[in-house]
């Protein structure tokens, strides 16, 4: 029996050795005060501008001095509720939401409420337990995107959205964008599709290649609005290789491979690039302000966006 | 009166089927007729759009990735074993593929065959952990997918490799040879191949066997476990070669590109399994279970059917079509 023990237990041995060889050192303690900590958690890293955003993030609050963590659940909102109650569970002192809708999240952040740790959205979304949101003004993005639209065709056609509805910064984009839409009388939006994700570029372009076999004759589509970059890349391979270059395309994001298409000036003519920059940086001034006994003023703060065009990207 | 002997003229034939033999029919034939329904439907909806020859040039371009990574997918289902780690493989073979092309200036012929390699490595170890490590093949290829993914999202640290990519990788995915695009061909090539191998030779015959009753296979003297790994192999490089593909289609490389396909692959070879013959998965089968998936999402993009319900139709029709063929062969 004794033998039979052994093994499995060196194994177990052997196993907690490595974990804990895998773990990262503990963080050397900053004189005085305890180095704070900072878990973000997203569920969408491999979308560029989660990424990108959460990257600019990290580098701000890095150079606060702070710890960061970043857990990505590609997805999985589930098992992201799970990881918002390790933080809890960990006493982290500040929670960040890398984009991701927070309704889905309400059991995690009822944990961090009850642990009274603060919970921070960057482009996340607002809903009881998160502190504040710091996020684009999405209507915006929707109006300026679907304005720049309307003008480059003209203000008369037909228009096809590409929308994600569950992702609720997506959502408001749409919803403004057809309402800027319909300000103008000779344009009509004749298709609204959703989406899907992950695999947002092939999806994108099969569905545009269907709808451009649906409407099939020249200028049938005047313009393509979509939600983000990745569907309007999606899009504007379809109109390319079906010889309809004449459609206009517009995103929003303004990510680099967005930018390096429409330098091209090809159908992809503009995108809206929200600010992340100045939303990593808002985030981390919050967190800051919130440590030194300051809570924000608002539980949303909006950061405008800026229009990218052939003139401006690189 | 005369009406009425034409009727029985007619349905004569019918008349005469007894029961058995129409269910053996609808057994045989139903997917088929399904899949002719709605063509039908689609065509007479949309008679100037869906019923053309570029509509279908873009159907069958479109579905031919997902054809790929499912006719090989059919080999691993033949033996009775499930691979769910396709769509993760596909996605990190995309992504190595355009990394080592666009960032590390390897020839794009060599790029390709090194991530087609990783298919094969990924898909051996799937084979040696079902076969030798004794794990159940949902088990292990669930891990393995998820690991999969894990490197392909740790190998690109979740960005979208789009920059740098030489144009002579946009042939596999966007070019044609005499008019039919790449992608098509590539797919024609490994149906044929997967066919031939899977109705036409000894190893095809055996991963049936081993399909139908491992362990009497093992007492003839097939070497079961082998063929389990070989199966494994084959769906891993199909796997790869479709997120090859697809890269170069996107011309783009994102780390959960080819994650559609697990879903995709796994539905076309359940419908495929209820046309032809007995409910066993096979390739001419899957194919059909590609064509149905690919017409149905073009036909209801056509006629501007809403999204979600798309998804619901999707999930309806193969629950019909599996339904009608267990009922069927209960007699």
């Amino acid at each position: 029996m004794r033998i039979g023990l052994r093994l499995p237990f060196l194994t177990l041995v052997a196993a907690a050795a490595l974990l804990a060889a895998c773990a990262a050192p503990p963080p050397a303690a900053a004189p005085g005060a305890p180095k704070k900590t900072i878990a973000v958690v997203t569920p969408y890293v491999a979308n560029e501008t989660t990424k990108y955003v959460i990257d600019r993030f990290r580098k701000e609050a890095e150079a606060r001095g702070w710890q960061v963590t970043v857990t990505d659940t590609a997805g999985d909102f589930n098992l992201l509720v799970s990881r918002i109650k390790d933080a809890v569970t960990q006493k982290v002192d500040a929670i960040v939401l890398g984009m991701g809708d927070p309704a889905q999240m309400t059991q995690g952040l009822e944990a961090a409420r009850q642990a009274n740790i603060p919970v921070f959205g960057i482009d996340a979304g607002n809903a009881p337990g998160v502190l504040v949101n710091v996020t684009s003004d999405n209507a915006s993005l929707g109006k300026l995107s679907a304005e720049t639209l309307a003008k480059a065709i003209g203000e008369r056609g037909s228009v096809i959205m590409f929308t994600h509805d569950p992702h609720p910064g997506v959502r408001a984009r749409a919803a403004a964008a057809a309402e800027t839409f319909a300000a103008y009388p000779n344009i009509k939006v004749i298709e609204k599709k959703h989406i899907e994700v992950p695999g947002p570029v092939d999806n994108a372009r099969k569905i545009t290649e269907d709808l451009l076999t649906a409407y099939p004759d020249n200028g049938a589509i005047a313009g393509i609005w979509a939600g983000w970059d990745e569907p309007a890349l999606g899009a504007v391979q379809a109109a390319l290789a079906a010889g309809r270059a004449e459609i206009k395309v517009v995103g929003v994001d303004g990510t680099d491979f967005a930018k390096a298409e429409i330098a091209k000036k090809g159908p992809f003519i503009a995108s809206v690039a929200q600010d992340f920059d100045a939303m990593a940086a808002k985030t981390a001034e919050l967190i800051g302000a919130y440590f030194n006994g300051k809570k924000p003023e608002s539980e949303a703060i909006l950061i405008p966006g800026k229009l990218v065009t052939a003139e401006n990207a690189k | 009166m005369r009406e009425g002997r034409l009727l029985r003229a007619i349905a004569a034939p019918w008349a005469r089927l007894t029961r058995a033999q129409s269910l053996l029919w609808a057994r045989k034939w139903g997917t088929l007729v399904g899949f002719a329904a709605l063509v039908i439907f689609f065509s007479l909806l949309r008679p100037s759009v869906f019923p053309t020859v570029q509509n279908w040039s873009n159907i069958i371009e479109q579905v031919a990735t997902l054809a790929i990574v499912s006719v090989m997918v059919t080999a691993v289902m033949v033996t009775g074993d499930f691979d769910l780690s396709v769509g993760a493989l596909a996605s990190l073979a995309g992504v190595v593929a355009v990394d080592l092309m666009a960032n590390h200036g390897v020839p794009v012929m060599l790029a390709i065959l090194i991530a087609l390699l990783v298919g094969v490595v990924g898909g051996a170890m799937n084979g040696l952990l079902v076969a030798y490590g004794g794990l159940s093949a949902f088990v292990a290829t669930l891990a393995t997918m998820t690991a999969y993914g894990g490197v392909a999202l740790l190998y690109t640290d979740g960005a979208t490799l789009f920059s740098g990519i030489p144009e002579s990788f946009r042939w596999l995915g966007q070019g044609d040879v005499a008019g039919i695009p790449t992608p098509v061909i590539v797919m024609l090539v490994m149906v044929f191949l997967a066919w031939l191998l899977m109705e036409h030779t000894v190893f095809g015959r055996r991963l049936y066997a081993i399909g139908g009753n491992a362990e009497a296979s093992y007492l003839v003297g097939i070497a079961v476990q082998r063929l389990r790994l070989a199966a494994f192999v084959l769906s891993g490089f199909g796997a790869a070669l479709s997120g090859v593909i697809l890269a170069s289609r996107l011309f783009s490389a994102h780390p959960q590109a080819g994650n559609p396909f697990m879903l995709g692959a796994a539905a076309a070879v359940f419908l495929g399994a209820t046309a032809f013959r007995e409910g066993e998965p096979h390739v001419l089968g899957t194919v059909l279970g590609v064509l149905i998936m690919g017409v149905l999402g073009n036909g209801l993009n056509i006629l501007g059917v809403n999204s979600y319900i798309q998804s619901i139709l999707t999930g309806v029709i193969i629950v019909l079509a599996v339904l009608i063929s267990s009922l069927s062969r209960r007699r």
